[in-house]
């Protein structure tokens, strides 16, 4: 420990306030995943006697939301897909970028901070000028902005595996800049680009607010629950926020294990 | 061999442009042009109706009320993120330190729209802290400003912006040298003077980069406010899709071509006072 916080009542206000900020980000959608068992109607906890999963099996029937998954998840394949490859090769370029690289850091990262709403609305009047009709892949152009700042982070991250020794020893001993790629660099940074895959797909199946002007017929899956949501919430929302929740914290999850083992192996 | 450097730096830079910046184009020029109101078209001719529109309608204090709504998000988020990134990086164990940083990433890739939705089982009527408050016979009828309020509002965006800001105080943290606190502990400081004369002017990049990226988020943001608003409470997000319902372009982009001036405007000053960038750049795990 640093010098310093060696005083009880120092640390124990320390962790209460983490304590805290973890209890506001994680009580509320746990407690909603703990009604979502519960068969009644009313929003509460289940006796441990009632635990049901009635509003999981409600959930197979409810046809919109069904194809609105689907859409989400060919959007999110797509965005994602799309999003590590031009991170992959913006985390190349930045190592070559010598003094720029921090403006080409900033240049990637500057439209995750325009409003997503604003984002939607002014693609959307691009591709109507262009003549493009709104599908899925118009919603996948928005996610990719979102996605694009994260999943290159987690590469330039997964670079530091690269040590510039092991590029100039392959140089040294012949292998061209493909060569090297191939051979050095991608197996090493390969669980970043797993990494940076599966957050890229989480955040576009998550997104909200830049689909709402560029889906075309078929809503992607916020969408639907939005309005499921605002519409008297059927307890089978609960089920589906809930799912949606705890499905997205154990990818997360597993994307970091893997990174941990991976570092602890290296150690 | 020589790396193709630039080259690989293309596709991304002409998707960035085209999808990034050329769309903040259109906005600026659209939000010059004229809308009809009687026929809902817009025309390319030069006019200031759009930004004059503004002031009109209460749309001027929905836009200082976001700000400030995003103000008092940023304060708290860092109020509650600081100590939380000083138990990661001063007091945790190796192991708890990564538990909790996984802790903060996991919310970054959950669905912002739910985990709103899910305070409205925390706060409503017969939410859990009504309950609990009535069980302990603190009130006898249900507090109904708990939900559907700037209240419950602020909570949600408090809740989903927290982790922005953990993980630049972290970075700023991990930058200050261990035998600076040791010998102003030396000198004879006690933590607070420690804490205010050395930990906090070293740490100030990430302080004001957690604080930004709170702020920026939270401005921007429309879930919490439809999920967790009143019946009249708006945001700027909110308030440009009700300008949209008749198609009011011009009005729609000026109100943008406003709030990203001062977005942007801010990130740029940050990053020239506190070199926001050079943060990131030992970024590990």
């Amino acid at each position: 420990m640093v010098a310093g916080f060696e005083s009880r009542p120092l640390k124990a206000a320390i962790w209460l306030m983490t304590a805290i900020g973890l209890a506001i980000i994680y009580l509320p959608p746990l407690y909603l995943v703990a009604v979502s068992f519960n068969p009644a109607l009313q929003p509460a906890l289940p006796p441990l006697s009632d635990i049901s999963l009635t509003w999981y099996f409600a959930l197979a029937k409810e046809r919109t939301l069904i194809s609105a998954l689907q859409e989400s998840l060919l959007v999110a394949t797509i965005t994602a897909l799309v999003a590590t490859g031009l991170a992959l090769l913006s985390a190349l370029a930045y190592m070559d970028l010598g003094k720029w690289r921090s403006r080409w850091f900033m240049f990637v990262l500057l439209p995750m901070f325009v409003p997503g709403i604003i984002q939607g609305l002014s693609l959307s009047v691009i591709f109507g000028r262009i003549g493009l009709k709104p599908f899925w892949g118009t919603v996948a152009a928005s996610h990719l902005l979102w996605a694009l700042p994260f999943a290159f982070t987690v590469i330039l991250t997964s670079m530091a595996a690269v040590r510039r020794s092991y590029l100039l020893a392959a140089s040294d001993l012949g292998a061209s800049w493909w060569r090297q790629l191939v051979d050095v660099t991608l197996p090493l940074i390969k669980p970043g680009l797993v990494a940076a895959f599966i957050f890229s797909f989480l955040l576009s199946l998550n997104e909200f607010g830049r689909a709402f002007y560029l889906v075309g017929r078929q809503n992607t899956l916020p969408l639907a629950m939005f309005g499921k949501m605002n519409s008297g919430a059927s307890p089978t929302i609960y089920a589906l926020s809930g799912s949606i929740f705890l499905a997205s914290i154990l990818a997360v999850s597993f994307v970091l294990l893997a990174a941990q083992a991976k570092d602890r192996k290296l150690r | 061999m020589k790396s193709p450097g630039l080259l690989l730096a293309l596709p991304t830079a002409l998707i960035v442009l085209l999808l990034g910046f050329v769309p903040l184009i259109v906005i600026l020029v659209w939000s010059f042009w004229t809308w009809d109101p009687a026929t809902y078209w817009i025309r390319p001719e030069f006019s200031l109706a759009g930004y004059a529109a503004i002031l009109e309608a209460g749309r001027w204090s929905v836009i200082l009320g976001s700000l400030g709504k995003a103000f008092l998000t940023a304060a708290i988020c860092v109020v509650i993120g600081y100590p939380a990134a000083m138990a990661v990086h001063f007091l945790a164990s190796r192991r708890t330190a990564l538990l909790l940083m996984a802790l903060f990433t996991i919310p970054f890739f959950t669905s912002y729209m739910i985990r709103a939705f899910s305070w409205r089982l925390v706060l409503g009527r017969n939410g859990l802290i009504n309950g609990w408050l009535m069980d302990l016979g603190i009130v006898d009828q249900p507090l109904d400003w708990l939900l559907f309020s700037n209240f419950a509002v602020n909570v949600g965006l408090v809740a989903s912006y927290l982790p922005f800001v953990i993980f630049p105080l972290i970075l700023s943290m991990q930058r200050v040298e261990p035998s600076l606190l040791a010998a102003s502990q030396d000198l004879g400081a006690g933590f607070w003077r420690t804490f205010r004369s050395v930990l906090l002017p070293l740490t100030q990049a990430g302080i004001f980069a957690g604080f930004l990226f709170v702020f920026v988020m939270a401005a921007g943001s429309a879930t919490e406010v439809q999920m967790l608003g009143g019946a009249a409470a708006s945001m700027i997000s909110v308030m440009i899709n009700d300008v949209m319902r008749v198609v009011n372009f011009p009005l729609a982009f000026a109100i943008s071509t406003l709030v990203l001036i001062i977005l942007f405007g801010l990130i740029f000053i940050g990053n020239r006072l506190f070199k926001l960038t050079s943060l990131f750049e030992g970024f590990t795990w």
